[in-house]
């Protein structure tokens, strides 16, 4: 960090911003400082408010109440255009490009009326690219680029449109570790050319390194403002996020038994040329299937799961050929699936708890029959599991959709982890939740394994999956690219996989 | 040899309205907003521009009243949609029963009334009737040759110009455009207003330029071809042309085959152009390339949507 | 515009707010509706009239308004059984035609014994509704293309293919009219000696107790919500999705020609090119009124009848196209669709400390 002269004021300056949506606060008496020549980095459980405090700042949301002081002066932008005016950029975690437009027409449409022809605009990408040091082909399409790429064409738009003060909101969530470290050596490149960056993330390990000050969010409040990081510790920081003390998973105490679900020469598209996925996973057992998003986990799980006819190969569940078996003769066998997003695949966000819950067992008849359907019983089911499962401040006949992260997550748990289970795919089944729901999700993972079931844990979390795994497998391209026993895995081990060294 | 001549020489009329109205509708979807309602956009511009020439008034006024009034149901359409956000579809489906329904109801009077309609360039210049280009160029009008003109203006305006690709962003993804301070609901009503101009135009012309006279149902569901012909065309001014073309051909043939006493059965004929969209429909979808379906066609923006 | 106010999406809107803006929107539409006619005409003091005593409130209206209401109830079922799975039938007016062909085909013709020969009609008329709808639901799960615009082109070519009919072999050579000779009276429902109320009437309750059970009571609209709603979760829990889809969808098109076949055994006793107007966006209305729920399908059915049975009369009395039922349909709808929006939605101003 410069040593600025003294007086200088901050870069930006939030004060008591509060912020409800549909009457629940979002922000509540919020503060966040930071200065010129900075990384600073914003810390917070999912929720805690990190990433509205910034929309507030740059425009999105209108706060409430509270003031913003910009390099000195009052400014609160009523619109993301004022923000930029005022030299603030965010790079959302959800980018804002145009898919089918190329590079320099996705800067041309942010650029609006500074820039006259679209070979204008991709000669000032190539400039601005040369300037910082950042790699990107001005006529790509952008639905042709990797993330990474994208990323990049984010932030040279935020610093096109002439922002100093550069927000990047969970940047390093969707990238490798080799990417991540070149992002942040580059933020602080930025940083030490006069401009101030904000770092929102939650993993706060992989940018304690590359930052100069931290602030810490919990329920809407700034609980630590822009301490030096070098003064801070992380046990403290992790104290502050969480707000109480949350003990680490442990690993299910089950010896693993028969082979539940054996696969074969699975292949799909998207896999490297001449791959396959070869696991054996017994009950029991937790086996943990790490690798970076987008290597081929959501395709394996939907060949699993039955709505993708698997390219070649086979796959048995207790030793029943099930490879082209409909998704109703897998869960007949005990075939369960936590899929990675809760309301893509897993539940209806319009249909109420009881009938969510339901989906499993009105086909078997459970609620009534093959003519009727008992809505009495499955509200009884209903309320039985919102007690077992303690799924908050909702009757049965609440919509999904309107519940929380977590407690969504816990109604899709109640329905998969039912008295039938035998194999459970559970991909990211702690993702997006806060603490205290991820150990929920552990705990009630870990319960059915020791009851006998067999778990295929797929993460990103690498700390979930060494904590919960008996082995460890890694997905790379498509296909396994390394299993072992838990006891033989090290960090080093699965970094070199994950990254197609090994 | 005349057969082909004289078909030759109405294609052009046939495609016209086909082109016109979609030309009006793959704007208005580039922008984001599903526009069903050019059946009913057609019939209000159609009988307006009939009952407005009926009333002694200059063809070219009529045209314009044709066109103003379907303008006017497309800005009830347009605030429905972009302003109260309601369902596209069945607003769109909405804006067919109120177009229909209206020109059923105040056409009524006027229905099998002929009048002196949109003069061809025969009328206006001095064309060698034995030269074979002669008779096709005698039986056009200044709109039938204005409108390729103008489904290329509209390619290139929407493709090259900053104005076009700001729409198209409205249409692929409004959050993006939205932070780049387009105005989305500006922008989307906007290309509505425009989707109805051009749709009244296509009705105007099917009643003053073609016909010479308003009957009920005179549009016979050319409003859907033209929704079907946006598919066609992937999205695409340019595009459009070709589909227009291809369909206004079809569209052509029988009232050409019954000209020469030749002994079809009508109806079945009839039925070529709605048999052909389908077909072509089937072809497309077999590419398997790329639909060029706006991205965020149809959906609701909001821009204080929380995540 | 000042960028401080903002919609938000009401999470729950309440069923005080949702009842209230539907009303408003059906009144004012009503009320627009009512301005439409008397600027056509009608006079003002007649509308209550001719709406309500001549409708409902005397014997003869009424005969006229339940034996309307018939066909609407079919068509109305048609389109809420397709709208509970996200399908967008707009080919109403084809299928009836289809199922209008299939039982001038079975009375024409004499097939089967007599005593058979209305359930045969019917029964032809719904399989070949159905069959109608078949391949636009092949073309839009196949194929991606829009049912909207396969329905409805299809629904233009089932009209053509009425005309050829009627212009062709079924035409009555003793009428100047391109219509079919009378049917048989054992191809025609029998008379309830009310009116002209007849025991289709009754086929089409029963044909919404059926629908009632299967989406209220059984699993089926159960599954069909969850389909309609999330198609890959309802995929993935094993739910029979492609039996639900292609039972929906076929008996939404069986029902509408169903409706065909009624009307002309019903009413019309035989094939004219004057059956299927305005059915469409009847059914639209309807099946959009009652929120896809049968009950209500024969409620807003009943009511639309009665509009039909005024209209009628209006054509007669004051000279009003029909055309006027179809706006009205129309500017209801709209005006219902507007009115949502104040309950799905709530409009926020941000207070900013300053200003």
């Amino acid at each position: 960090m410069h040593v600025l002269p003294a007086g200088t004021p901050p870069a930006l300056d939030l004060r008591g911003i509060c912020k409800a949506f549909d009457g629940k606060p979002a922000l509540d008496d919020a503060h966040f400082s930071l200065a010129w020549g900075e990384v600073h980095a914003l810390v917070g459980e999912n929720g805690a408010g990190k990433s509205t405090l910034m929309n507030v700042a740059t425009g999105v949301y209108a706060a409430d109440h509270g003031s913003q002081i910009v390099d000195g002066s009052e400014l609160s932008p009523r619109s993301p255009q004022e923000a930029t005016d005022a030299g603030i950029g965010m790079v959302h975690q959800h980018f804002r490009l145009v898919d089918r437009f190329s590079v320099a027409e996705n800067v041309l449409l942010t650029l609006g009326g500074r820039v006259r022809s679209l070979r204008a605009a991709a000669d000032l990408i190539a400039a601005k690219a040369r300037e910082v040091g950042l790699d990107v082909d001005p006529f790509r399409q952008v639905s042709t680029l990797s993330i990474a790429e994208r990323q990049r064409v984010e932030i040279l738009k935020v610093l096109l449109l002439g922002a100093r003060i550069i927000i990047l909101d969970e940047p390093t969530a969707v990238l490798t570790e080799e990417e991540s470290s070149a992002l942040l050596v580059f933020t602080r490149r930025l940083a030490d050319a006069d401009h101030a960056v904000v770092l929102i993330t939650h993993k706060l390990k992989e940018v304690a390194a590359h930052t100069d000050r931290i602030t810490v969010m919990r329920h809407g409040k700034t609980v630590l403002a822009g301490a030096p990081m070098a003064e801070v510790s992380e046990a403290e920081v992790g104290r502050l996020i969480v707000g109480e003390a949350v003990v680490a998973a442990a690993r299910p105490q089950s010896r693993p038994g028969e082979e539940r679900l054996v696969v074969r020469g699975l292949g799909f598209d998207g896999q490297k040329r001449g791959g396959a996925v070869e696991l054996t996973l017994r009950a029991g057992e937790v086996l943990g299937l790490a690798g970076v998003g987008g290597n081929g986990q959501e395709q394996l799980v939907a060949c699993l799961a039955g709505t993708l006819a698997a390219s070649a190969g086979s796959f048995t569940l207790s030793g029943v050929d099930v490879t082209r078996a409909t998704p109703s003769r897998r869960r007949d066998l005990g075939l369960r699936v936590i899929p990675a997003s809760r309301f893509a695949t897993g539940l209806v966000r319009q249909m109420s708890i009881a009938e969510n819950l339901a989906m499993t067992n009105v086909r078997t008849g459970h609620f009534g029959g093959r003519w009727f359907l008992d809505r009495r019983r499955m509200k009884a089911a209903a309320l039985a599991a919102i007690e077992r499962f303690d799924i908050r401040g909702a009757g049965p006949n609440r919509r999904t959709e309107l519940l929380s992260g977590g407690n969504a997550q816990k109604v899709l748990l109640a329905r998969e982890l039912d008295d039938g289970l035998k194999v459970l795919i559970a991909h990211s089944p702690s993702r997006g939740l806060d603490v205290k729901a991820s150990e929920f999700v552990r705990d009630a993972i870990r319960a059915a394994v020791e009851a006998g079931a067999a778990c295929l844990l797929i993460s990103e979390d690498l700390q979930e999956v060494m904590g919960l795994s008996h082995r460890v497998a890694v997905m790379n391209g498509g296909v396994i690219a390394g299993n072992r026993p838990i006891a033989d895995v090290t960090p080093e081990w699965i970094g070199a996989l994950l990254t197609g060294h090994a | 040899m005349d057969f082909l001549i004289g078909w030759l020489a109405i294609i052009p009329s046939y495609t016209t309205p086909l082109l016109l109205a979609s030309v009006g509708l793959i704007l208005s979807e580039r922008a984001g907003v599903l526009n069903l309602g050019a059946e009913g956009m057609m019939a209000l511009g159609a009988m307006t521009a009939a009952i407005t020439v009926l009333a002694g008034h200059d063809p070219w006024m009529g045209i314009a009243a044709g066109a103003a009034a379907a303008v006017a149901v497309s800005l009830l359409f347009g605030l429905a949609v972009v302003v109260f956000r309601a369902d596209q579809t069945l607003a769109g489906l909405a804006v067919v029963a109120i177009g229909l329904g209206v020109t059923g109801t105040v056409g009524r009077p006027y229905v099998q009334q002929t009048f002196g309609g949109l003069p061809k360039l025969g009328d206006l210049l001095a064309l060698d009737p034995a030269n074979p280009l002669g008779r096709i160029i005698a039986a056009q009008d200044v709109i039938s040759l204005a409108a390729p003109i103008l489904a290329l203006a509209a390619w290139w305006w929407l493709m090259k110009t900053q104005a076009g690709l700001r729409l198209r962003a409205a249409g692929e993804n409004p959050a993006a455009a939205d932070v780049a301070g387009v105005d989305i609901q500006l922008t989307q009503l906007a290309a509505v207003l425009f989707a109805g101009l051009m749709c009244g135009l296509a009705g105007a012309y099917l009643s003053v330029a073609t016909s010479h006279v308003w009957v009920e149902n005179m549009v016979a569901a050319r409003g859907w071809i033209a929704v079907a012909l946006v598919i066609l065309a992937k999205w695409s001014p340019a595009r459009a042309v070709i589909g227009a073309m291809l369909f206004g051909s079809a569209d052509a043939l029988v009232p050409r085959l019954q000209a020469i006493g030749a002994d079809v059965p009508v109806y079945l004929m009839m039925m070529l152009p709605y048999a052909l969209t389908l077909f072509v429909l089937f072809l497309t979808s077999l590419s398997g390339r790329g639909s060029g379906e706006p991205a965020s066609l149809g959906a609701v923006y909001l821009r204080q949507d929380k995540h | 515009m000042p960028s401080t106010a903002y919609l938000m999406r009401r999470q729950e809107p309440g069923r005080l707010r949702t009842a209230l803006s539907y009303s408003i929107g059906l009144i004012i539409g009503l009320a627009l509706s009512a301005a439409i006619l008397v600027a056509v005409g009608v006079p003002a003091g007649d509308l209550v009239d001719e709406f309500l005593v001549e409708t409902f409130l005397t014997s003869d209206g009424l005969a006229q308004t339940v034996t309307a209401a018939g066909p609407l109830i079919l068509v109305g079922l048609s389109s809420a059984l397709a709208m509970r799975i996200r399908f967008w039938n707009i080919g109403v007016e084809g299928q009836m035609w289809f199922g209008a062909i299939a039982g001038t085909f079975v009375a024409l013709n004499h097939i089967g014994p007599a005593a058979l020969r209305l359930p045969l009609g019917l029964a032809l008329a719904f399989a070949a509704g159905a069959l109608f709808i078949w391949p636009c639901l092949v073309l839009k799960r196949r194929f991606g293309i829009s049912e909207v615009i396969s329905t409805l082109l299809a629904s233009n070519m089932a009209f053509l293919l009425v005309q050829h009919l009627l212009f062709g072999v079924w035409r009555d050579p003793a009428n100047s009219f391109p219509i079919t000779v009378e049917f048989p009276p054992e191809s025609q429902f029998a008379a309830l000696g009310w009116g002209q109320t007849h025991t289709g009437v009754i086929l089409s309750l029963v044909a919404a107790v059926v629908a009632w059970f299967l989406l209220e009571r059984s699993p089926v609209g159960y599954y069909a919500d969850a389909v309609g709603h999330n198609p890959a979760a309802a995929t993935e829990t094993g739910l029979p999705v492609k039996a639900i889809v292609l039972g929906m969808t076929l008996a939404s098109g069986g029902l509408s020609g169903l409706a065909g076949a009624l009307v002309l055994s019903g009413t019309e006793h035989r094939l004219s090119q004057a059956l299927g107007n305005g059915y469409l966006f009847s059914a639209i209305v309807i099946a959009y009124l009652a929120r896809s729920k049968p009950t209500w399908v024969v409620v807003a059915s009943i009511a639309l009848a009665a509009i039909y049975t005024a209209g009628n009369v209006l054509k007669v009395f004051y000279s009003v196209s029909e055309a006027v039922i179809v706006l009205a349909q129309g500017t209801v709808l709209m005006s219902i669709l507007i009115a949502q929006f104040f309950s799905h939605y709530s409009i926020h101003f941000s207070e900013n400390t300053r200003s």
